[in-house]
């Protein structure tokens, strides 16, 4: 890893912690307050790509792992990977992984704007929310032992939102393209 | 940022951070291959005793744990009634012991020690060409160094909007920000590498 793509990724782990720190954004047409800090991770992806967008959302667990409370809310320390929760948290590095990996995929330069933001979209949405609800919903069920069916009928809940914070991610990335362009691409 | 990390000299604070990492790992093992509430029960009046221990006090144990608590409360009674009493006792009893031992190794590690412990885990990955184990500590001191970069400059932005008469939204406010941050990468790459602090010798791949 470069010295530039170290400090990319470090810079937006640092994102990644301050959207946690930020109070929650009311986002008017839904009554649910939303945390940024979920969002982080798939900007991460959709912007860095899969490897640095992966070893940035690393840096930010790594950070809560040894005692700094850096998840939304003011949580650290290990005992955030003792919560019927984990599964999410490990889930979260699978997700920028593959929205990474599909980004560099799905989006080019030369598309229009339109194409270029359902490209980022689908990459979130794949990995924010598909890949990050296995790991989630499985973790769930088998701490639990609550039966997996259930335990995915109950997370369903938080689906419209994530879906919100896939298309915010999806709009930030295409601006992002547009003016300050990262994303390695991939044939 | 302030550390989760709680001055003493307790038995826990005195063990090396590697040895105390095992012991979690073990204890987690340990949980979840039993289901007899006997062992479970004194494992959860263990980690109680473990954490009282450490003298941080009532008040602060609360304010520390009461999120985690909080969570595994809830997903114990969802299971007690979707499942049965006894797999909604045996969810709290393991949640419990598992997040009281693990905050009681946070309170007991500073920052510097973890990272130590870190770096020297990540060794034999360096030996494999996956990592730099030197990287880890530089990567998490430059993201402490900016997280209050990033939020001076969240409410700078948010100055900008107020003083413009628009409205703070998510959309306008978090692509200024990243792109803010992100181009300092350049500058902070550069001062990095002319201050050598990755190392001159070995040569640097892409």
């Amino acid at each position: 890893m470069s010295t530039r793509d170290l400090v990319l990724a470090a810079l937006f782990a640092a994102i990644i912690v301050a959207l946690g720190l930020l109070p929650p954004i009311m986002l008017g047409f839904i009554p649910v307050p939303i945390t940024a800090q979920s969002m982080g991770v798939m900007l991460a992806g959709v912007i860095l790509g899969a490897r640095r967008g992966t070893v940035a959302v690393l840096l930010v667990l790594l950070l809560a792992a040894i005692g700094l409370p850096v998840l939304s809310g003011g949580r650290g320390g290990l005992a955030v990977f003792a919560a019927p929760t984990t599964g999410y948290l490990i889930g979260w590095v699978f997700a920028a992984f593959v929205t990474g990996a599909l980004a560099e995929r799905l989006v080019r330069p030369a598309q229009g704007a339109l194409a270029q933001s359902l490209g980022f979209f689908a990459a979130a949405v794949a990995g924010g929310v598909v890949v990050l609800y296995a790991f989630g919903i499985t973790y769930l069920a088998v701490v639990t032992g609550i039966d997996f069916g259930k335990a995915f009928l109950g997370s369903m809940a938080f689906i419209p939102g994530d879906l919100i914070k896939a298309a915010v991610a999806a709009l930030a990335a295409r601006a992002v393209m547009a003016g300050y362009p990262l994303l390695p691409a991939r044939a | 940022m302030n550390s989760l990390y709680v001055e003493g000299d307790s038995f826990l604070h005195r063990l090396p951070p590697g040895l105390k990492l095992l012991l979690l790992l073990a204890v987690s093992l340990a949980l979840f291959l039993t289901r007899s509430p006997l062992f479970l029960g004194g494992a959860a009046a263990a980690g109680v005793l473990l954490y009282a221990s450490l003298g941080i006090g009532w008040r602060q144990s609360w304010i520390r744990l009461r999120p985690i608590l909080l969570t595994i409360a809830i997903v114990a009674l969802a299971t007690l009634l979707l499942e049965s009493v006894e797999d909604g006792m045996v969810a709290l009893l393991r949640l419990t012991t598992l997040m009281l031992v693990a905050a009681a190794v946070t309170a007991t590690t500073p920052v510097g020690a973890f990272i130590d412990a870190v770096t020297r885990a990540a060794l034999p990955l360096e030996k494999l060409g996956l990592v730099r184990a030197s990287d880890i500590g530089l990567a998490v001191g430059l993201v402490i160094r900016f997280v209050p970069e990033v939020i001076s400059r969240y409410q700078a932005l948010r100055t900008a909007h107020q003083a413009r008469g628009l409205k703070v939204r998510p959309t306008t406010m978090i692509v200024p920000l990243i792109i803010q941050t992100l181009k300092s990468a350049d500058e902070i790459a550069a001062a990095i590498d002319a201050r050598g602090i990755r190392g001159q010798k070995r040569q640097r791949k892409s």
